[in-house]
């Protein structure tokens, strides 16, 4: 394949997955648009009982304004298009309850989340490397004893980690501060928490592909070359092994966004899993479909980033 | 103010004073409030010197969505930015705060404050008697950005106009008598916020709400905490306060901290300096390592709102059936772990200056009496398992409730009755609701529960206003989920509203409390509580008990100053 050739290929791929990936957005916004209406009660009592603390029988009169101002009694379709079009525009609307516009909420929260998830895959990617090249492919009980301890890892509730790593670490033995916050140390027990649970996943998915290699002739050759055993498993195996789990990453950040929600409540961390959690409990609909939107956009870019790392990785995929 | 206006307010003011003087006792308590103060004063001086400096820092457990409102939650946020017009004394006495000294009239319809003279919002603005009044007409308005869902309740009824008859006199003028005015006036909820914040609108008055008080909100991190700093020009603290003048401590960082482990596990490492709400499992521990300030809040207990309006719950004997078919008190003990109270009088509280100590004895664990009650009401067909029927009807009970209405560990209280209430052929089916659905009116259709477990705090019995009037004229009372419609009840709530002398009020609302007993429309089983464990360098915090418990940090001081 000529290089012109080779770049309008390459052009045409990316523009497909852009396509795809505005078409993933869109129908997460239209799902979530559309579920609302599946809930049960009126969107208006909601507004009105969450404003004022209270949980009461509500004047006609009161609900009607409140549907007046939101636009609800607009005909569903006339509503979809103007959250579409807003949506298109970059306004996610403004919360119910929090008089606040959707994107100043998540704006705010969205960078304590992205730096948990930044660590725990980082954590989660070192464990992986540092326990896959020292005891992989060995005869030995510490090889035996990986692959079970990954399948643990996997099926650990990470709630229930996260509590146990609080009260041990930092309430009794005072080591990390239970009320971390934004700071590197109160990163430390979250960044652990989650990361233990993706390791269980992203450990045996490189661990199988990485004793698979180990088996390969261009290994065995290599060997016979003189190449060490270290050098053998970080320069040849690993980067094939590491294959499987960067294509998982698509899936760890899915994971990553549901398994925050629950750590970033368990620690009390600022996070887009509190804001999540807050606006479920209110059924505060724009700011819902607002975190589900980004969550969506964040999917699609690292889908996108994922297999563009692995073309450079691996070549031969660009012919894919 | 422009001179026109001036003449007209020293002329309005020259015929209340006239219309006053035969008959009004100017109520002159400024002077004893500050007696009161001064000797509080007084006493911690001989306890040591209070020290200046530190940040607060205090793990409270909900976040509201805006830092003022209608939610307690929200009240004890608003304590700490904003002053009322007047402060309640823990034992029910009415003190000054904004207000001065003030002055009702022979008919007990007028009222004229005089507000304290040289106080100013935080934003620069005068708090004057027209601040005020714009605050009260936007609370009884029904402009969503102004109304005050807690206010609106009490006062809409009775209210004619607010009016300022001098720069610093207020004029308020009532349809008929209402004598828990001014206990209204002394609740959070109805602090004076700053005219001139108001107008940016409730989106940037819920981030940045200006009042006159000891603290200004300076930062909300949504998620985090509210930092607070201390207002440095404060001289308008009540005459309930231990010091005059600005707060001691340089700020609060007031954390939401939800998890109860994070939250008391956060004063254990002392990365908190008071925490709010100690779990029930903690209960002792923290009782043996810090000091617990404690307040058990007024008005409705936790009660259970029995549905009145359609059998079974329509016949009085059901209620009472059910009320002795549950062993409440057991169902407390066990669920809360002696972390909360007992309270057997379903109408009010006991921290409630109405309150009647005897009632909470009433409906004691009885079997036998529940078992008689519900033969005498026609429920005597059992099916296998022992549930009643009538008219082949089963005696089924359905309990709607949401953790966001009950205290942690509440939900096993419920638990508890569903399985004692079966002895006496009961089918009680739990029904919970997550917050949003439970909002948005899921399971509380008028055919959808027979049970809905709420509260609504208040200083005192001034609460039945709320939670037991009548629908009149067609129109419904939306905060009587009992849908107990008793006339008789009204009257005498009306009644003990317009009685003006404290004891025979007193004594009115009693009536009430027994007939509500009697008739059992709720039943109760516990108070909220406001408790907070306090880290021991850290001296006067105290509860606002007057109102419903909200904190105060004003006073307060590390003796190790930070």
């Amino acid at each position: 394949m000529n290089a012109a050739k080779m770049i309008g290929h390459q052009s045409l791929w990316l523009a497909r997955r852009l396509l795809s990936g505005v078409i993933v957005v869109w129908a997460a916004a239209t799902f979530t648009f559309f579920v609302q209406f599946l809930m049960p009660g009126e969107r208006a009592q909601i507004i009105f009982n969450a404003n004022s603390g209270n949980v009461g029988e509500i004047p006609r009169d009161q609900l009607l304004a409140i549907n007046a101002k939101y636009g609800f009694d607009q005909p569903v379709i006339v509503q979809y298009g103007r959250y579409i079009r807003d949506v298109m525009h970059g306004d996610l609307g403004q919360s119910y309850v929090q008089y606040q516009p959707v994107t100043d909420l998540i704006g705010r929260q969205i960078g304590p989340t992205i730096a948990l998830a930044f660590a725990a895959v980082l954590t989660a990617w070192i464990i992986t490397i540092t326990t896959t090249v020292l005891f992989a492919g060995r005869d030995n009980i510490w090889s035996k004893a990986l692959g079970g301890l990954q399948v643990f890892l996997a099926t650990l509730p990470p709630y229930w980690l996260a509590t146990i790593l609080l009260v041990v670490f930092a309430i009794q033995l005072r080591l990390f501060p239970v009320v971390g916050g934004n700071t590197l140390m109160g990163l430390v027990l979250p960044t652990i928490a989650l990361a233990l649970e993706i390791y269980g996943f992203l450990g045996q998915a490189v661990l199988s592909e990485f004793t698979r290699v180990l088996d390969q002739p261009f290994i065995t050759s290599s060997r016979m070359r003189g190449t060490g055993d270290l050098g053998i498993r970080l320069r040849h195996a690993l980067r094939h092994a590491a294959l499987p789990g960067i294509t998982l990453s698509g899936w760890i950040i899915g994971k990553l966004l549901s398994g925050a929600v629950l750590i970033e409540a368990v620690f009390g961390r600022q996070g887009l899993g509190g804001v999540l959690v807050a606006a479920t409990s209110t059924r505060d609909v724009p700011v819902v479909s607002g975190v589900i939107l980004v969550s969506a956009a964040l999917f699609v870019a690292t889908s996108l980033f994922v297999d563009l790392t692995v073309q450079l990785i691996d070549p031969r995929m660009k012919e894919a | 103010m422009s001179k026109p206006a001036a003449v007209r307010s020293a002329f309005l003011l020259k015929s209340m004073n006239r219309r006053l003087k035969s008959h009004a006792a100017i109520i002159a308590i400024a002077m004893s409030g500050l007696t009161i103060a001064d000797a509080v004063k007084a006493e911690d001086a001989s306890a040591g010197k209070p020290k200046w400096g530190g940040i607060i820092r205090y793990g409270h457990f909900q976040e509201p969505p805006c830092l003022y409102g209608g939610w307690v939650q929200q009240w004890y946020l608003q304590r700490q930015f904003s002053d009322n017009l007047v402060a309640r004394a823990e034992d029910g006495r009415i003190l000054p705060w904004l207000a001065t000294a003030w002055s009702v009239s022979d008919d007990r319809k007028t009222y004229i404050f005089q507000i304290k003279p040289d106080v100013k919002f935080t934003d620069g603005t005068p708090l004057d008697a027209q601040a005020v009044v714009d605050n009260i007409n936007g609370w009884l308005s029904d402009n969503p950005e102004l109304e005050n869902p807690t206010a609106g309740p009490y006062l809409k009824g009775v209210f004619e106009s607010a009016a300022a008859a001098g720069p610093l006199t207020l004029k308020i003028t009532l349809k008929t008598p209402f004598e828990p005015l001014l206990n209204v006036f002394a609740q959070s909820s109805q602090g004076i916020l700053s005219p001139t914040g108001l107008k940016r609108g409730k989106a940037v008055n819920c981030e940045s709400p200006v009042g006159s008080g000891p603290f200004i909100v300076e930062k909300w991190n949504r998620g985090k905490n509210v930092i607070f700093r201390r207002n440095p020009n404060y001289n308008s603290a009540p005459a309930t306060a231990k010091h005059q003048g600005p707060a001691y401590v340089e700020g609060i960082e007031w954390r939401f901290l939800a998890d109860p482990t994070i939250r008391y596990g956060s004063l254990l490492s002392r990365e908190s300096d008071v925490v709010y709400h100690i779990p029930a499992v903690n209960w002792q521990d923290a009782n043996s390592r810090f000091k617990i300030v404690r307040h058990l809040t007024g008005g409705t207990p936790l009660r259970l709102a029995l549905f009145s309006e359609r059998p079974p719950f329509d016949d009085v004997r059901v209620r009472q059936a059910f009320a002795y078919a549950s062993d409440r008190r057991a169902a407390v003990q066990a669920a809360f772990l002696g972390s909360l109270p007992y309270e057997g009088n379903f109408a009010l509280s006991q921290s409630s200056p109405e309150y009647v100590g005897e009632l909470s004895k009433s409906y004691s664990y009885d079997v036998e009496k529940a078992n008689k009650l519900l033969d005498e009401a026609g429920w005597t067909v059992r099916d296998a398992n022992g549930i009643r029927s009538k008219n082949g009807k089963a005696l089924i009970i359905r309990i709607t409730y949401t953790n966001a209405f009950s205290p942690p560990d509440g939900d096993q209280v419920l638990q508890i009755i569903q399985q004692q209430a079966k002895a006496a052929g009961f089918d009680v089916r739990l029904q919970p609701t997550n917050q949003a659905d439970f909002w948005a009116g899921k399971n509380l259709g008028p055919n959808d529960y027979e049970i809905v477990p709420l509260y609504w705090v208040a200083p005192g019995a001034e609460i039945y206003r709320i939670s037991y009037k009548p629908d009149l004229n067609g129109v419904r009372n939306p905060f009587n989920p009992s849908r107990y419609q008793d006339l008789p009840l009204w009257d005498i709530i009306q009644k003990a509203e317009q009685t003006a002398d404290k004891e025979q009020r007193t004594a009115v609302y009693q009536q009430a409390e027994r007939r509500i007993v009697e008739n059992a429309p709720s039943l109760s089983y516990t108070v909220l509580d406001v408790t907070l464990a306090l880290a021991d360098n850290v001296k006067d915090i105290w509860l606002d008990s007057g109102s419903v418990g909200e904190p105060v940090f004003s006073d307060a001081y590390f003796t190790d100053k930070k």
